[in-house]
């Protein structure tokens, strides 16, 4: 098989990641009541709600209009009764404005067969308003899809990565949906590569990829007349990040990669074949307190307790419950809290696998020196952040830092440093 | 519905490592229950004596600290860690008020007085030991050889460095040979483990052990509780290495650097010739093999990043061969790891800055 490639420096090796049983992946139930958040993340602009309160929505109507760059429709998740439209608190710390919607009536789009439209024929102006109109966003980073394709088209020469590469312990729906749909991943694939011009495509996996995926994915990829090459990366965090498989194929400048995921390609393929808005997202249900970890098709807006209860609820008591990775993701504060495009994993972790301790005096071990993918001194940057050095910490490499977690992750002192490093670059950005 | 855990942590990562500085602390202990066991077979009582009271003084000079500062401390086992390091530099025997103010200084003067762990800016246990020696040094060069050797308890004796000092001469440098020239106590475990090796693996390479390392490897010498179990020290030495609990290029850098000296200049034994020098016995008397694994790689008081901790073992390395040769003490190791400490915040800034900064330069 393929040589792994690996980013050069430090980085946490997953040697073991929690089972999971694979299979088809199962739609969750619709949720009696969804709270569609506007915003997906922190730096995502707030679209302008089209609906009113009391107003009864189809399932997959237009909910709210995008408000320009970085900002992209929503769609009703199900078909209901709008009840209320009110700023929350989302577990990213920001403020949305959120859409309630009670279920009501009956289904359209998704209780019918799917009509499959031939995108062939389209051009790259009609998909790319497609991909507008139906509110697709990265479900990586949450900005609208047919953005970032648009500024990369206009800077030919990038390499377009199809990153299915998940390397905490737990999530794994990128790997099983490669596995399970791969000609609706190539098929997305090649609808990108239509809009977005890329020199060549990579297909990122995991080293541990199991040898007939990998011929299957072969076959369609010649059959889908695409110009891909399949890379394997090695299986140790944060390598899923842009920068880190920039640094593992030896390109110095991670800015020539553009990296989507098969969720993204797959949300991109039923806009344009089946005409589906956004409204569905893969969410991974794992950790320790889960009784049956699984893969779910959730409709955006369901409470992740509801997403729990299918997997069987809890099994003891969770120390944490976190939205997205274990590395970056958030808490959330309760079960209440809705699933967006952006959101790829639910995980209630036990005490055991959070291992939080107080935080305690910094012991200079030189650990997150040694395990810092970037190669920085988060030690040192910590320090001068303490005397309110930040300028001469910013020069040192906290400009660099992705925030990936890692140096925290092997802190002996549990220590929160990228909370201070977050902290600092916030601050920064206000004054 | 809330959650019924919790939440412990607020902020991500959610998930961490197993390593806490409490349990690298306990673990680093646990490595040293060995050298307990051992030192107490050679010496009995006076040797349990010592660990005793060593220990009990800094656990309760950690309890005073700890309602002196009121925050409870103890759990972070760096008071246990601490007092067990005082007691291994002590001889066995030694007048207990010894290692119990030692300990107490270690712990209330060194670390409590200067913010507890990780502000403070020298290793406690090995300041605590060098309290020991500038107040007591004649109860701290009281040395008795084991009762393995002499067959009863308490004989005084010179340690084989002191002795070895004091020959008229050493015929090209083979020091274990002078030994026994000048009738130096030898254990019968040592001539017969000593003959095994030779038959089964020296004589095939074409070499030969002399008598005697057998005796400083097991502890059949006179000399202080650490030094008395140097396989036992070794054995925790690569636990704590394995386990990623030290920052292993500072003993590695301060043991290549020591035994190069050595061997080029001697150990300050006479008719020693240039590059003459007894690697082995220079590496195997004296604490240094425990100093440089438990408390010159003790991650508070030397500084981070690979640069830094290279020239700071390699630093130590070379005052303790300085120390040593020129020196007449055999706790110029321990001054020569407490000298780098000083000058470790210094070193960080000037080596670590030049460090970081070739980094940004990189694209």
């Amino acid at each position: 098989m393929m040589r792994a490639r690996g980013f050069k420096r430090g980085g946490v090796p997953v040697n073991q990641r929690v089972p999971f049983q694979t299979g088809p992946i199962e739609n969750a139930f619709l949720p009696m009541n969804a709270v569609v958040l506007l915003k997906d993340t922190f730096t995502a602009v707030e679209p302008f709600p089209v609906v009113h309160v009391g107003q009864e929505v189809r399932e997959g109507q237009l909910l709210a209009k995008s408000a320009g760059r970085g900002s992209s429709n929503v769609h009703s998740p199900i078909p209901g009764i709008v009840r209320r439209i009110d700023s929350v608190k989302t577990p990213g710390g920001f403020d949305s404005k959120a859409v309630l919607v009670s279920l009501e009536g009956s289904f359209s789009v998704l209780g019918k067969r799917p009509e499959r439209y031939l995108w062939k024929s389209l051009n790259k102006a009609d998909i790319s308003h497609i991909v507008q109109e139906k509110g697709i966003v990265c479900v990586s980073n949450g900005e609208p899809l047919f953005e970032m394709i648009a500024d990369r088209s206009s800077k030919p020469g990038f390499v377009m990565v199809i990153s299915a590469l998940e390397t905490d312990p737990y999530r794994r729906t990128e790997e099983e949906l490669l596995a399970l749909r791969p000609e609706d991943v190539i098929d997305g694939c090649a609808i990108a590569a239509r809009m977005a011009l890329p020199a060549r495509i990579l297909l990122a996996v995991d080293e541990h990829i199991d040898a007939t995926t990998v011929d299957r994915l072969r076959d369609i990829i010649v059959s889908s007349e695409l110009d891909v090459s399949i890379q394997a990366f090695k299986r140790r965090f944060p390598q899923e990040m842009p920068r880190q498989i920039a640094d593992a194929l030896d390109i110095d400048d991670a800015g020539s990669l553009f990296v989507l995921e098969p969720s993204t390609l797959i949300a991109l393929h039923e806009a344009v074949v089946a005409n589906k808005p956004h409204i569905e997202q893969y969410v991974y249900i794992g950790g320790g307190s889960i009784k049956r970890p699984a893969i779910l098709k959730a409709r955006i807006g369901a409470p992740i307790g509801d997403l729990i209860e299918e997997c069987g609820g809890f099994s003891g008591t969770p120390d944490t419950i976190v939205i997205g990775g274990p590395f970056r993701g958030r808490s959330a504060a309760d079960l209440d809290a809705s699933v967006t495009r952006t959101t790829r994993a639910v995980l209630a972790l036990t005490a055991e696998e959070t291992r939080s301790a107080p935080e305690r005096p910094c012991v200079r071990c030189g650990d997150c020196v040694e395990i810092c993918p970037e190669g920085l001194d988060p030690y040192s940057m910590l320090k001068l952040l303490r005397v309110g050095r930040n300028e001469e910490a910013g020069a040192i490499g906290l400009d660099r830092c992705t925030s990936c977690g890692v140096c925290a992750y092997a802190c002996r002192s549990r220590i929160p440093l990228v909370r201070y490093f977050d902290d600092a670059r916030r601050n920064e950005v206000r004054r | 519905m809330k959650i019924p855990g919790g939440g412990a942590s607020s902020y991500p990562p959610y998930i961490h490592d197993w390593k806490t500085s409490a349990m690298a602390s306990w673990i680093c202990s646990l490595t040293l229950l060995p050298v307990v066991v051992w030192s107490t077979v050679l010496y009995g009582r006076a040797a349990a004596q010592v660990w005793a009271v060593a220990l009990a003084s800094s656990i309760v000079s950690e309890a005073i600290a700890s309602g002196l500062s009121r925050r409870w401390t103890l759990g972070d086992g760096s008071a246990v860690l601490t007092g067990l390091l005082v007691a291994t530099a002590m001889p066995p025997g030694v007048p207990l008020y010894v290692p119990a103010i030692s300990a107490a200084f270690a712990v209330l003067i060194v670390k409590a007085a200067f913010g507890g762990l990780g502000a403070n800016w020298m290793n406690p246990a090995l300041a605590g030991v060098a309290f020991a020696y500038a107040n007591w040094p004649a109860a701290m060069r009281e040395y008795v050889l084991p009762r393995a050797v002499s067959g009863v308890d308490g004989v005084s004796a010179a340690t084989p460095m002191a002795f070895a000092k004091g020959l008229a001469s050493i015929d090209q440098g083979r020091v274990m040979d002078a030994l026994r020239g000048a009738s130096y106590p030898l254990s019968s475990m040592d001539s017969s483990v000593t003959g095994l090796l030779n038959d089964s693996i020296f004589s095939k390479l074409g070499a030969r052990l002399p008598d005697g390392y057998v005796d400083l490897a097991i502890g059949f010498k006179p000399g202080t509780l650490g030094e008395s179990a140097l396989l036992a020290v070794l054995a925790g030495s690569i636990v704590l290495v394995c386990l990623r609990l030290i920052k292993p290029l500072i003993p590695a850098a301060m043991l290549v650097v020591f035994a190069i000296l050595a061997r080029a200049f001697g150990t300050g034994l006479p008719g020693e010739v240039f590059f003459g020098g007894d690697v082995l016995f220079a590496l195997s008397s004296g604490s240094v093999m425990l100093t440089a694994f438990y408390m010159a790689a003790d991650p508070v008081s030397s500084p981070v990043g690979r640069l830094p901790s290279l020239v700071y073992g390699a630093a130590i390395g070379a005052l303790c061969f300085a120390f040593r040769r020129w020196g007449s003490f055999s706790e110029g190791v321990a001054y020569a790891v407490l000298v780098m400490n000083v000058i470790a915040p210094f070193m960080e800034r000037t080596v670590a800055g030049l460090g970081a900064r070739g980094r940004t330069r990189e694209p």
